[in-house]
């Protein structure tokens, strides 16, 4: 009875072993436009992202209404439904998984580069993308960079000829930075 | 006539460059400034969010990014720090909760809420960013966003 008592004891019981998701509520994004006319800069401090390690699954939510410009009326222009039309669209979304999981230690110190492909949804219209996101890990603290462009007529972000056209770049310079916080969460 | 036609002339000159320059020097809004357009808790927020967030996005944002001024109330659930250095606060109605309400402080701001610990109840005066959800497909708990904090009385 012992015997069989243990061996079922022994059979039921899970290993918990934590795992550690990656977070963070304050990612910065920043674009970058650059025409003859001017450079556009702006600047968003308030990205939401989680990178699950065991599955290589990496989210982004961005408020758009965040994103600040040097120029009030900028700003104004690029909330409008002339541009990105953020109250009919309040946030971008990104969802997909690093490929090269398997490459990913982050019980080590070091500088990963991981490949990560998903969905980006911006303006309502989801594509498919594929881009680099740097890894480091570094004192137990892992933080994210990547750097991309986006062309904005992928997601139906159109100008209306003329003059708006020579002040906005068709192609933008997407960066992203990111400090992230650890949770341990247990896991069968 | 000439006289006249050069001073009209100037006239309309001066006004347009000062047109052009109200334009590129536009004032970026002044919330501390604003008076605030509601007042509710962070559940009720949240909640608003939940229930319908369409009808929740018409209501508090606006078409040119200049949103509603709230004062939220609720209890302190998480203090952090942005990559500015600005202070952030999650509020939520109850600790509980599974969405609240993220405010952010700025430079300006940021003394207000030195002294203030996790468990206060606080009331926090800011503009409405983007709303609460809890995206199923991203598994992701996202709180709605307030920027331009200041402490509300």
């Amino acid at each position: 009875m012992k015997k069989l008592l243990f061996a079922l004891f022994t059979s039921v019981s899970f290993v918990s072993v934590a795992q550690e998701k990656l977070s963070t509520t304050t990612g910065h994004i920043k674009f970058f436009s650059t025409t003859a006319a001017e450079n556009i800069e702006a600047n968003n401090y308030k990205a939401v992202s989680a990178i699950t390690p065991e599955t290589g699954k990496v989210v982004f939510s961005v408020p758009m209404q965040s994103f600040e410009f040097e120029k009030a009326l900028m700003q104004k222009h690029f909330n409008s439904d002339k541009f990105l039309d953020t109250k009919q669209f309040p946030t971008a979304k990104f969802k997909g998984s690093i490929q090269n999981i398997e490459r990913l230690n982050l019980t080590k110190s070091g500088s990963y580069d991981a490949v990560v492909l998903g969905d980006l949804t911006l303006h309502g219209i989801t594509k498919p993308i594929k881009q680099n996101l740097k890894l480091k890990i570094e004192n137990g603290k892992v933080t994210g960079y990547s750097n991309f462009d986006i062309t904005l007529a992928d997601y139906n972000i159109v100008l209306p000829s003329g003059k708006p056209t020579e002040h906005v770049a068709k192609t933008v310079n997407v960066t992203v930075d990111l400090n992230f916080n650890s949770t341990l969460t247990a896991s069968k | 006539m000439k006289k006249k036609v050069l001073i009209a002339l100037a006239l309309i000159a001066l006004s347009a460059i000062g047109y052009v320059a109200y334009l590129w020097f536009m004032p970026h809004r002044d919330i501390q400034a604003t008076k605030a357009d509601a007042e509710v808790t962070a559940s009720t927020l949240v909640d608003e969010f939940l229930a319908d967030a369409g009808a929740a996005n018409a209501k508090y944002l606006d078409a040119e990014g200049e949103s509603k001024v709230l004062i939220i109330s609720g209890e302190v659930t998480k203090i952090d720090t942005d990559q500015l250095g600005q202070k952030v606060l999650l509020l939520k109605s109850n600790p509980s909760d599974k969405l609240g309400v993220s405010c952010t402080f700025t430079a300006e701001t940021n003394n207000q809420v030195s002294g203030v610990k996790i468990g206060d109840q606080i009331k926090i005066k800011g503009v409405i960013r983007s709303g609460a959800e809890y995206d199923e497909d991203l598994d992701l708990i996202i709180n709605a966003v307030v920027e331009k904090s200041s402490i509300a009385n």
